[in-house]
């Protein structure tokens, strides 16, 4: 299961990561974000030598969404080193989740 | 060869899958999306659905899946592209080259949200444009919003929105609201709610984001400036992949009575997709029963096994 991650932590679990983030923006009671929801449990497990995925609910650490200029759940958005390498919205398929990470490479 | 292929995993579809499954024939669900349940997943409380009082719809969706699924039904994630019919049988085409083979249809696509059709909604889409309040809503407290529609949702959307942003401006094309009485006046007694009537969208502007929506009202064009617009402005049916083969309606619902017969032989039409007088998932779940009946009644009648 995805860690949640807040807007006190951001900084440590996201920015100061060792690996390659994928944070998931989510909010309660967002239909896509359920549907997506098991498809990033499977994408945690299958990289979990290369990539850090963790979850952020929106209704509690708005701040974060409002740095990113998150304005739509869901949305993946993939940091590297700290830095913000792509982003994706909307209930993406598996397939384009999975390109995405091997751009990162 | 399937004796059905049901297109679409919302209510009819999976009541058809039950029906059918029950009834001992080979079929199988073609969904768009993954695990779907059809809109009903989107609704936050269904409390008109017998027996099942206060349930929301993302777990009412569910329950119905779940159901089809223990009596066995199938599903392939994949979009039909095309759907041919040559010596009374129907060879349905999926995006990725593969193809399926049935005898009977049940045609249970549903609708989506209308567009707008502006310049700047598609662009914005997901950067302030948006077409549900209740996943997107906490992206804008303390902010300024549009929702535009003057029916249940629009109206309900606006409520939901004053509590989180700033401002909410109500755009809507007409004179007066659709949206039932309860509604309206919970908006009348919103002091944040700002009702702009007989305007109509004509654009959104913004650059990264939504900056401004742009209005025509009374002849002259104005821009408001919001953080995001909110559409709600009703459905169109999925019928655009049949419209060829069957007669639709004016609004695109394929015509068909309750017994989902349309005016091609061996494709039944069931759901919100067909036309009728009242879309829920009460009357969506009896379509895909009748559905099913009405496909064994044609497979007996026409084809020999």
């Amino acid at each position: 299961m995805p860690a949640r991650v807040n807007a006190e932590n951001f900084d440590t679990e996201v920015l100061k990561s060792d690996k390659p983030v994928l944070v998931d923006f989510y909010s309660d009671s967002c239909v896509p974000c359920k549907r997506l929801s098991p498809v990033l449990f499977q994408i945690e497990e299958e990289y979990a030598d290369s990539l850090k995925v963790v979850k952020l609910n929106i209704n509690f650490d708005s701040s974060v969404a409002e740095q990113y200029k998150v304005y739509a759940a869901p949305t993946v958005v993939f940091f590297k080193n700290g830095i913000e390498q792509t982003r994706l919205h909307g209930l993406v398929k598996k397939s384009e989740l999975t390109e995405a990470i091997e751009n990162l490479k | 060869m399937y004796d059905i292929v049901i297109i679409g995993s919302g209510p009819a579809g999976m009541s058809a899958a039950i029906y059918a499954q029950r009834a001992g024939l080979k079929a199988v669900v073609v969904e768009k999306e993954c695990l779907g349940t059809g809109k009903i997943a989107e609704s936050q409380r269904v409390d008109n659905y017998p027996g099942l009082f206060g349930e929301n719809g993302y777990d009412l969706g569910e329950r119905f899946r779940t159901h089809a699924e223990n009596l066995g039904a199938e599903f392939i994630e994949g979009k039909i592209i095309k759907i041919v019919r040559s010596n009374g049988e129907y060879t349905l085409q999926l995006d990725n080259d593969k193809a399926l083979a049935a005898k009977t249809v049940i045609y249970a696509a549903g609708t989506q949200c209308r567009k707008l059709g502006v310049v700047g909604e598609q662009e914005l889409l997901g950067r302030g444009v948006s077409y549900c309040a209740v996943c997107d809503g906490a992206f804008y407290k303390n902010k300024v919003v549009a929702v535009i529609g003057g029916g249940d949702t629009a109206l309900g959307d606006a409520v939901l929105l004053s509590g989180l942003a700033k401002k909410v401006y109500l755009i809507h094309r007409r004179d007066e609201f659709r949206a039932n009485k309860t509604l309206q006046n919970k908006v009348n007694g919103t002091k944040n709610i700002v009702p702009i009537l007989n305007a109509t969208v004509q654009k959104i502007n913004g650059k990264d984001h939504v900056e401004a929506v742009v209005i025509l009202q009374n002849g002259s064009e104005k821009a408001l400036a919001v953080d995001g617009v909110f559409v709600a402005i009703g459905s169109t049916p999925n019928s655009a992949l049949v419209k060829e083969l069957l007669n639709v309606d004016e609004n695109g619902y394929i015509v068909a009575d309750e017994t989902g017969v349309t005016s091609a032989d061996g494709i039944f039409a069931a759901g919100d997709v067909r036309t009728k007088k009242l879309r829920q998932v009460v009357t969506a779940a009896a379509d895909g029963a009748n559905c099913v009946l009405s496909a064994e009644e044609y497979l007996n009648k026409n084809i020999q096994c």
